[in-house]
């Protein structure tokens, strides 16, 4: 398919049927569409922007391995990210399995992880103003686990918030709630760069 | 919190839900919201640090990257491969069985065809030709054949048999050439 204005504005759904009548094009614009935010989503997830990037590769393969299978009566970026989502948690067991933390020992005598920061690899180190890059790295760090997830998929993914709820399974008015109670702990967080 | 007696149709955190989900865009508000912002200043405040935060976030995701894309499409070559082949075996299979309904049906005609299989030459590949037109009219004489000597239903199975492999034949070679028409661009 010869990309133009009009075919770049055609839905996830219409572009699914037509790479399954094997048109490269389509699936090329939805690869196009996502891969952005499918990479910058899973940089976050797995902390590793040159993983990310394998692994959103392994995502669309996967996607589009699996298009037969894909039911239309959900939403193709659900889908899609749930399948990175899923490679990216798969990621980081193995990477726990592999690793051993180095600790020290902090002023109170309590033992704290080392983390050594690697520039290259840092999902944020695009960021020119670094200070801003490292505040929003330990507050996104910092959120509950269900929060994270959460903040993740809504400014990293760009998932709408019905799409969030679509891929948690949550209710919609949770999602509102819990993105609320999240962007609270954020504003206060990064009250200095606002 | 609400200041002085302008009428309140909702509440800061209701109001404070909607700016989060909309990026602080005022242009969401109702017009009861829209109000209550405008004697909030504990909203107001959510509504700009909102604006702020969502363009801290659009500028933390990386620009695009073409080599993703490139990449993605390179790997999907030998996975279209993959399944072009995949694909097919269920052509070849209903073409087995619609072989096997007919040689039930006619018996193994031209047992000399295998022997005739092309040599290197053209005269190989005209033998090739003959026998397999040959094949068609045994087929066709085995056929009437048999059905003076087999079991009316033996013969009406293998029909049937030799039907549905056709039919899976044509069903199946469908569904392999909308997998095998992967193309750039049409």
């Amino acid at each position: 398919m010869a990309v133009t204005g009009k075919t770049t504005q055609l839905a996830d759904e219409r572009l699914v049927e037509l790479s399954l009548d094997g048109d490269e094009g389509a699936f090329g614009l939805l690869v196009r569409r996502y891969q952005r935010r499918l990479t910058a989503f899973l940089s976050q997830l797995v902390g590793d922007t040159e993983l990310a990037r394998e692994l959103s590769q392994e995502a669309f393969v996967r996607a589009w391995s699996a298009l037969e299978r894909f039911d239309p009566k959900y939403r193709f970026s659900t889908w899609l990210f749930r399948i990175a989502h899923n490679l990216g948690i798969d990621q980081l067991r193995r990477r726990r399995l592999q690793t051993t933390p180095l600790y020290r020992t902090d002023s109170d005598g309590g033992e704290v992880e080392v983390v050594v920061p690697d520039l290259d690899k840092d999902p944020l180190g695009h960021l020119e103003n670094r200070a801003l890059a490292l505040e929003l790295r330990q507050v996104i760090d910092g959120l509950r686990p269900e929060y994270r997830e959460l903040v993740l998929l809504r400014h990293f993914g760009g998932l709408s918030y019905q799409e969030i709820a679509d891929f948690t399974e949550m209710p919609l008015g949770t999602v509102k709630n819990k993105l609320f109670r999240a962007h609270s702990v954020l504003r206060k967080a990064l009250t200095d760069f606002l | 919190m609400i200041q002085g007696e302008a009428p309140v149709a909702t509440d800061c955190q209701t109001i404070q839900e909607i700016l989060t989900e909309h990026g602080g865009e005022l242009e969401r508000l109702d017009g009861a919201e829209s109000q209550h912002l405008e004697v909030c200043p504990d909203c107001r405040e959510a509504a700009a640090a909102e604006r702020a935060l969502r363009l801290i976030f659009a500028r933390a995701i990386p620009p695009t990257d073409p080599v993703v894309e490139e990449r993605v499409l390179a790997a999907l070559r030998p996975v279209r491969i993959r399944r072009r082949i995949v694909a097919f075996l269920p052509v070849a299979a209903s073409f087995l069985v619609a072989l096997v309904g007919a040689v039930m049906v006619g018996g193994v005609p031209g047992s000399g065809i295998l022997g005739l299989l092309p040599e290197f030459s053209t005269q190989g590949w005209m033998a090739f030709a003959t026998s397999v037109s040959d094949w068609g009219t045994a087929v066709a004489t085995g056929a009437r054949a048999a059905a003076t000597t087999l079991d009316p239903a033996l013969l009406a199975g293998a029909g049937l048999v030799s039907i549905f492999g056709l039919v899976g034949v044509v069903v199946t070679a469908l569904r392999w050439r909308r997998v095998s028409l992967w193309r750039e661009d049409r």
